[in-house]
């Protein structure tokens, strides 16, 4: 009851309140109808204006807006039309242009609350109440500040994979100081176990080499191998990052004891398969602190493991997987003779097939061991897939290359051409529906050859067709990394299909709910080499331009206290959600000191749980004040008849 | 149901047809052929590319329906050149007409 009084007392009477009310094409006044609720809205207290427009967003309709205010006709707006996160921010940037604080601004939504739900008379009567009440508390609003923290330079990129080089190169190239932490000692991620890249044929190995140089040469960047994130705090401009070193058993993996041995720090070391070594492994084992400004994820994927038998997989040793058989390919050469060896074993004849693991469909393939079935497109495995087929035509023109596809795209600029280029060089296609997927079987008929893949042919006119093969290669699909523990350490959203979930495909692309921590590379979706620079590009600027002006502004609803007020109860400090959000602080109050709670404006989440539980009525949420609540709630039981 | 001869367009090589593995069956062969038969000449050379050869045997008699207009060559977007294979697969029934049970 103190609290109405009090509302009451501070009812703004000077208040000259604008309400501006939009016909959104039909879509609102279709069914409200908004000449009487013009009418009626008049008469409520505190309007001084009231106007329709046919789309209050245009510029014609923020031009009414911008006049009144520029004439002083109003000093606050009320905008009733559709919901706030489609047009808030428009709104309250023409307060901003007509020099009015832009938090002078209520918004009401007469279209998803109102004109898609009822109709008729209902619908008007509806649309009134909420215009009242957004008036009321209109009158009360304040200007408010936004909030300004300082950002530090500094970014930490986490995965040193291509897409994870890239970003810390344009951040440090930028001027930013830049961590990069990488679980392994090698940076080059699942590249390294590429040979040739499609479409262009670069080595894989160039690619990470030209980076890694980079890396290990730039001032500015500090790559921390064998690194893992285990604490995550702070927001954008501010975060702190524990991370731990955990040195490798040097001794037990060979390769990683040669490349140890050969390291100096003018180049990197390359080991194929591995990556590039390009910062002595650790030897201690060691924790400490990053104090950073924004965080950039690339932590990339894993391909696909075929289940026990799908497709002969762990069954016959002659079934590989693409990035095997990659990697086998690549171990070969040099070769003799135009059939290609694998394991001393001379292939006459090869099988390739398309969409293992991945465009999986519900009912049809078997779920893997977490339950979960990859329905999602994997992009690359086509090219990667022809690709091959077409170097083992190339430089084995002896040893015959089967396809099997459900769809064949190798989408993206330049690759195209790779699917021409395979059926020029004479891989011979087969289309598989997936309810008939190939079988891959023991062979025993003539030539010696090991196994047999049958497919129902739909370009063959649905005849069974058998293919005898020597070698049988399935092109996997992507699945996102292991990144459980950062998920849950940084609270991350992950999409159905166990990604990295950006906050909007088009329109947010590398940003997460979170503002200062940002996506790059395949930790989101599958991705081939080039558009994982894309993507870590675009993380990279989005950071740049988070942090380059040294400061970051935050909206201000956050909780305030009056110090005045606040007895120390610390009932707001145990009610607090977010950790440090709330804060103890000495205080003078009558020439004494006295505790009482403070709030730290940057870690506030703004949800109120502290404001319900002081017993004082000491402590707001800016923007969303007791007082205005309650004006608001009036203002709906005065029950205006529209 | 039909097992794969992966050496079988090699040996149509021999009778004139070099570019047999090239079709990606896009059926503009078929849609511009002026015989009624839905699927000629495309099915002809899908038997052809996977080494059919019983099938082609079978069918040898549609081969001589083709009144080698050309439209199939022409119009063909890989070049695999339609109207020369089914020209080849022909010498191919012929050469083996004798010992084959189908003609």
């Amino acid at each position: 009851m103190e609290n109405r009084a009090e509302a009451s007392a501070r009812n703004d009477q000077t208040a000259r309140v604008g309400v501006y009310i939009c016909h959104c094409g039909g879509n609102i006044s279709d069914h409200v109808d908004v000449e009487s609720l013009a009418d009626k809205a008049e008469h409520l207290p505190g309007v001084a204006a009231v106007r329709r427009n046919m789309f209050m967003c245009s510029d014609p309709g923020q031009a009414m807006i911008l006049e009144d205010l520029q004439k002083g006709v109003v000093d606050r707006v009320v905008v009733a039309s559709c919901s706030p996160s489609l047009h808030e921010t428009t709104f309250r940037r023409v307060l901003e242009r007509a020099g009015v604080n832009p938090y002078m601004y209520e918004h009401a939504n007469i279209r998803e609350q109102v004109s898609w739900v009822h109709h008729g008379d209902a619908a008007t009567q509806k649309a009134l109440t909420l215009i009242a009440a957004a008036t009321a508390k209109a009158r009360l609003l304040q200007p408010l500040d936004p909030l300004r923290v300082e950002a530090r330079q500094h970014v930490t990129v986490i995965g040193a994979g291509m897409a994870g080089m890239r970003a810390a190169l344009d951040l440090a190239d930028r001027g930013f100081s830049v961590a990069c932490i990488e679980k392994t000692p090698w940076v080059g991620g699942r590249a390294a176990a590429l040979d040739r890249v499609a479409p262009t044929g670069e080595a894989a190995s160039d690619l990470i080499l030209s980076l890694a140089r980079r890396i290990m040469q730039h001032p500015s960047i500090t790559f921390y191998p064998c690194a893992r994130l285990v604490g995550f705090d702070g927001y954008v401009g501010n975060f702190s990052l524990d991370v731990e070193i955990v040195p490798p058993e040097v001794p037990n993996d060979e390769e990683l004891r040669r490349a140890h041995e050969a390291w100096t720090a003018k180049e990197p070391v390359f080991v194929p398969s591995r990556g590039a070594l390009i910062a002595p492994v650790p030897s201690t084992p060691q924790r400490f602190r990053l104090e950073t400004g924004a965080v950039v994820l690339a932590t990339g994927f894993r391909p696909y493991v075929p289940k026990h038998g799908e497709y002969g997989y762990g069954v016959y040793r002659e079934v590989l997987t693409l990035p095997q058989f990659i990697e086998a390919l690549r171990d070969t050469a040099p070769q003799k003779g135009s059939t290609l060896t694998i394991d001393g074993r001379p292939i006459r004849s090869m099988a390739m097939i398309h969409c293992v693991g991945s465009r999986q469909i519900p009912g049809l393939h078997e779920e893997g061991p977490s339950g979960h079935l990859n329905e999602y497109c994997s992009r690359t495995c086509c090219a990667a897939t022809l690709f091959a087929a077409a170097q083992v035509r190339e430089r084995f023109p002896q040893t015959h290359v089967f396809d099997f596809y459900r769809d064949i795209r190798t989408y993206g600029r330049g690759q195209e051409e790779i699917y021409q280029h395979a059926a020029k060089n004479k891989v011979l296609f087969f289309r598989f529906e997936p309810e008939n997927p190939p079988q891959v079987q023991p062979f025993d008929g003539p030539g010696g050859f090991p196994l047999t893949v049958s497919v129902q042919d739909t370009l063959t006119f649905g005849e069974e067709v058998h293919v005898p093969v020597d070698l049988v290669v399935l092109a996997v699909g992507m699945e996102p990394s292991d990144i459980g523990d950062l998920v849950h350490l940084m609270k991350l959203p992950v999409g159905a299909d166990r990604f990295l979930l950006e906050v909007h495909p088009k329109l947010r692309p590398v940003e997460m709910a979170t503002t200062g921590i940002l996506l790059a590379g395949t930790c989101q979706a599958p991705m081939d080499i080039g558009e994982c620079c894309n993507a870590a590009s675009a993380a990279a600027s989005k950071a740049a331009v988070l942090l380059s002006k040294g400061f970051v502004t935050l909206d201000p609803f956050v909780a305030e206290v009056d110090a005045q007020k606040c007895e120390g109860t610390g009932a707001c400090l145990e009610a607090c959600l977010r950790e440090g959000a709330i804060r103890w602080v000495e205080g003078q109050r009558n020439g004494q000191t006295v505790r009482h709670a403070e709030v730290v404006a940057a870690l506030c989440l703004g949800c109120g749980a502290c404001v319900a539980v002081c017993p004082t009525g000491a402590i707001q949420v800016k923007g969303s004040t007791l007082a205005q609540f309650e004006a608001m709630v009036e203002a709906i039981a005065a029950e205006v008849a529209a | 149901m039909a097992l794969v001869d992966i050496n079988f367009a090699d040996e149509l090589e021999q009778f004139g047809a070099p570019k047999t593995l090239e079709c990606f069956h896009c059926g503009t062969c078929a849609a511009i052929c002026p015989l009624i038969d839905q699927h000629f000449p495309r099915q002809m050379i899908r038997y052809a590319q996977i080494g059919a050869k019983d099938r082609i045997l079978e069918r040898g008699a549609e081969l001589w329906r083709c009144l080698h207009c050309g439209l199939c060559t022409q119009t063909c977007p890989r070049e695999a050149d339609p109207g020369e294979v089914i020209l080849a697969l022909r010498r191919y029934v012929l050469h083996h007409w004798r010992s084959s049970d189908h003609v």
